[in-house]
């Protein structure tokens, strides 16, 4: 009976295991692969996804047809051509004359951090939670019953 | 003491927390309704702005520095640059009466040139308009929409920006007040 508790237990393990072990080779893939040489025309308009329309709603600059988003596109196209700026540069020159509200990707500083902290907090004291339930669970004792048990359910099913 | 009721006050305790953030966040929000509009080149040196004028010659403001320059962000089909024309036209006109007059210049974005052309012979104004063909200016002060009107010093620094439409008495006001303060 022990023996195969203890056997469950451990391919209970061996099963947590390998899908953490599989988690995190399709994060460590995900994050190191090679996406090969950019253009500067991908490289424009990965920085153009990233930038809100500042006239209208939920479109980014990429997607926006509109006058004022074509103009920035074009200053983005600019300074990726003259290869002197990073994307995070070409952003923060963008954010320097629109504000802070055409970043569609907020920035982890200041008040905007809190989008990113916000989920991460609830995330962590969702698993604190579900750890501490686990281990109530498990902590409660494994009753078994014993010969007088089994001696009262016995009489009482041999009684008419 | 059941679970339940221990575990209750943290969570309210945490709720209580998160509702005092959001509020302390609403507080903070810029909710103003003023005529003048924030940006984050207020009190800063006024971007690079070069562009083409309606004869043809090239326009630099940096060139400009030592007078007080107002320049306007403007298209001939919106409705509220037509509004403001008249206003421009008689700021423009009382400028030019003074020793110290403010340079008045139109950024003219994403118009065609005829249009524009056509605009001023109709309702008068005789300042330069510089064509930002490529909309470089516009981004470069940030504008979006038009009208907004952008008062420069003569070091350069911008002063103030104005979204929508201006008055000539608000325009007159603010740089005797911008004059005044030096």
């Amino acid at each position: 009976m022990e023996r195969t508790r203890r056997a469950a237990g451990r391919g209970r393990l061996i099963g947590w295991a390998l899908l953490g072990a599989v988690v995190v080779a399709l994060l460590t893939v995900g994050i190191v692969r090679d996406r090969g040489a950019e253009s500067s025309q991908d490289r424009a308009d990965d920085v153009a996804r990233r930038i809100a329309c500042p006239v209208c709603d939920g479109e980014s600059v990429f997607e926006s047809r509109n006058n004022s988003s074509e103009a920035i596109r074009a200053a983005i196209d600019e300074r990726v051509n003259a290869g002197t700026q990073s994307d995070d540069q070409i952003i923060s020159y963008i954010e320097s004359r629109f504000g802070g509200q055409v970043l569609l990707v907020p920035r982890a500083t200041g008040i905007d951090a809190v989008v990113w902290a916000v989920p991460a907090g609830a995330l962590a004291v969702a698993l604190a939670a579900l750890v501490l339930t686990f281990r109530r669970w498990s902590a409660q004792p494994h009753l078994a019953p014993t010969d007088s048990d089994r001696e009262l359910v016995a009489s009482a099913m041999e009684d008419p | 003491m059941s679970d339940r009721r221990r575990v209750a006050p943290f969570v309210a305790i945490v709720l209580a927390v998160v509702l005092a953030g959001l509020f302390v966040v609403l507080l903070g929000a810029d909710a103003s309704s003023d005529e003048t509009a924030d940006t984050p080149l207020l009190d800063q040196p006024a971007p690079a702005a070069k562009g083409e004028l309606g004869d043809g010659t090239s326009f630099d403001l940096s060139q400009r520095k030592g007078s007080w320059v107002v320049v306007n962000f403007f298209q001939s089909s919106c409705v509220p640059c037509k509004i403001e024309h008249p206003a421009l036209v008689e700021f423009v006109d009382a400028e030019s009466t003074r020793a110290d007059g403010a340079d008045f210049y139109t950024v003219v974005y994403d118009d065609d040139r005829e249009s524009v052309e056509a605009f001023f012979e109709e309702r008068g104004g005789d300042w330069p308009v510089v064509y930002d063909d490529d909309g470089s200016i516009a981004v470069a002060f940030g504008v979006a929409k038009v009208p907004e009107t952008w008062i420069i010093d003569p070091d350069g620094v911008v002063r103030e920006r104005i979204i929508s439409t201006v008055t000539a008495d608000f325009l007159r006001r603010e740089l005797d007040r911008f004059r005044l303060a030096g």
